[in-house]
């Protein structure tokens, strides 16, 4: 078994899903809460990962972000070497690729929150960074959770980035899903199905975690949809 | 109703689409630049259509293995091509030699490795050398033939950190040629294209430092256009379109 891989596929998993959760809470916090008209504008941006291949991410890592431009020459500089070809890399892919699955559960889940206790603490004059903090994002753990757990399986599961972006170094970016097409490449079978189980089993377990989560807060919700308390209703 | 009339047209289209003669080649990645010429001048002596799919000869072998609707594969070496056999899948008893590769490092002219002089293998050994691209030694047949290269050398141990590993010899010169690596080692047949002569340099690795890269062909067993592939396979051994491969960068078989 290639613990290697292992170690590294659960190393890029972790820091990709802590970066996320920097990256989007405030993204996801001005999403649900902004009134400008630029939202669609960002919300489509922050969608695109979904539905774009993930050559287009890899090609412009690899080409726009690469040595022969300006920024990527400036990048290499700070960094001591390429973006490709690197941990950090692949950080970066991973963050950009995973983005919408941990920015769109928060968002749902902001949105969520019962209005009438975000205005009755503005009322008696929280600042909005305040009420983000001590009520939005304790009300929120359900959504935040998901959101990590998305990003990290989804991470796990990520192989078109790191395949154009990666070199595959041993330790450094040949992670499971690399691991995997090179086992099939080379006919080995045995070892194939021993990665393609041990993936099947992490985003299995990931997952298990998540709707067991995800149905326990739906439970709790419904049971509170009567009380006086919930007056906006229970919405998504 | 309108949508019925579109899946009519497009089942139309498909039928007649496929009423044209089609020689469906899976092609290692060291032909990218060679085949497209030479199919063209097959459809426009004959009429019949070549579509080539590109990836590393262990890819394509695997995907014949697995049923992929082939009519001929033309790899980068014998043993995938043996593969292929081995697993009942080829007409031919053995592969057919339809050309010889050769392997040569290269660098884009701009790379700091150079410092601005000519690019010699002397920058193997050197420190300046962050970045060296090859094929995957287990699905390349060029990647295979680089590190067997480096090995004769002894330059294993100087490069071995330096290593990145593309999936094909043509990933290895787009990783070389977008500047993420400083140099690559890839086939004549990608240093010789329009691209890459315009971007960099070239040098051949000494003949003898790796095994010869004879290139086999096997022509799929029970295919659509097993005829069709025999017949475009007599073709590439024909002493003209021999002439135009060397010059694209393949040795006689």
């Amino acid at each position: 078994m290639d613990t290697q891989a292992i170690l590294l596929t659960l190393r890029l998993a972790t820091v990709t899903t802590l970066a996320l959760m920097v990256i989007a809470i405030p993204l996801a916090g001005w999403l649900a809460f902004s009134a400008s008209r630029m939202k669609p504008v960002v919300a489509a941006i922050a969608a695109l990962p979904l539905v774009l291949p993930p050559t287009v991410l890899g090609y412009y890592l690899l080409v726009a972000l690469g040595p022969t431009t300006l920024f990527g020459r400036g990048l290499a500089e700070m960094l001591g070497h390429p973006l490709a070809f690197s941990f950090e890399g692949l950080v970066v892919g991973s963050v950009l690729y995973s983005l919408p699955f941990a920015v769109q559960p928060m968002v749902a889940g902001f949105r969520n929150i019962n209005p009438a206790l975000l205005e009755t603490a503005q009322l008696l004059g929280a600042k909005p960074s305040t009420i983000f903090r001590d009520i939005v994002l304790p009300l929120s753990r359900a959504s935040l959770l998901t959101s990590a757990l998305l990003s990290f399986t989804h991470t796990v599961g990520e192989f078109g980035v790191v395949l154009m972006l990666g070199g595959n170094i041993p330790g450094v970016t040949r992670t499971l899903s690399i691991a995997l097409y090179d086992q099939t490449q080379d006919f080995n079978y045995a070892a194939a199905n021993r990665t393609a189980l041990l993936l099947v089993g992490i985003s299995l377990a990931t997952l298990m975690a998540l709707y067991t989560l995800w149905f326990g807060s739906l439970n709790k919700n419904t049971s509170r949809a009567g009380s006086k308390l919930q007056r906006g209703g229970v919405r998504g | 109703m309108k949508r019925v009339a579109l899946c009519v047209a497009i089942l139309t289209m498909a039928a007649t689409g496929a009423a044209q003669q089609v020689v469906r080649v899976a092609a290692a990645a060291d032909l990218q630049p060679v085949l497209p010429t030479i199919a063209a001048g097959y459809e426009h002596a004959t009429g019949v259509h070549v579509v080539a799919s590109y990836a590393s000869s262990s890819t394509l072998a695997t995907q014949i293995l697995n049923g992929a609707p082939m009519d001929l594969f033309l790899s980068a070496d014998f043993g995938f091509a043996q593969k292929v056999i081995d697993g009942g899948r080829a007409e031919d008893a053995a592969p057919v030699k339809y050309a010889t590769g050769r392997l040569v490092l290269w660098a884009r002219k701009d790379s700091p490795v150079l410092g601005g002089r000519a690019l010699t293998l002397e920058i193997l050994n050197s420190p300046a050398l962050h970045r060296l691209a090859i094929a995957n030694a287990e699905h390349a047949p060029y990647g295979r033939a680089a590190m067997a290269s480096l090995t004769t050398m002894h330059l294993t141990d100087a490069v071995k950190a330096k290593l990145v590993v593309a999936e094909n010899i043509a990933q290895a010169a787009q990783f070389a040629d977008s500047g993420n690596a400083d140099a690559a080692l890839i086939s004549l047949t990608l240093a010789s294209s329009d691209q890459l002569r315009k971007d960099g340099s070239f040098v051949a690795m000494p003949e003898g430092s790796y095994p010869a890269i004879v290139q086999g062909a096997v022509v799929i067993r029970g295919a659509e256009s097993a005829k069709s592939a025999r017949v475009f396979l007599n073709y590439l051994l024909s002493p003209a379109v021999q002439r135009e491969l060397q010059v694209m960068g393949l040795g006689r078989p």
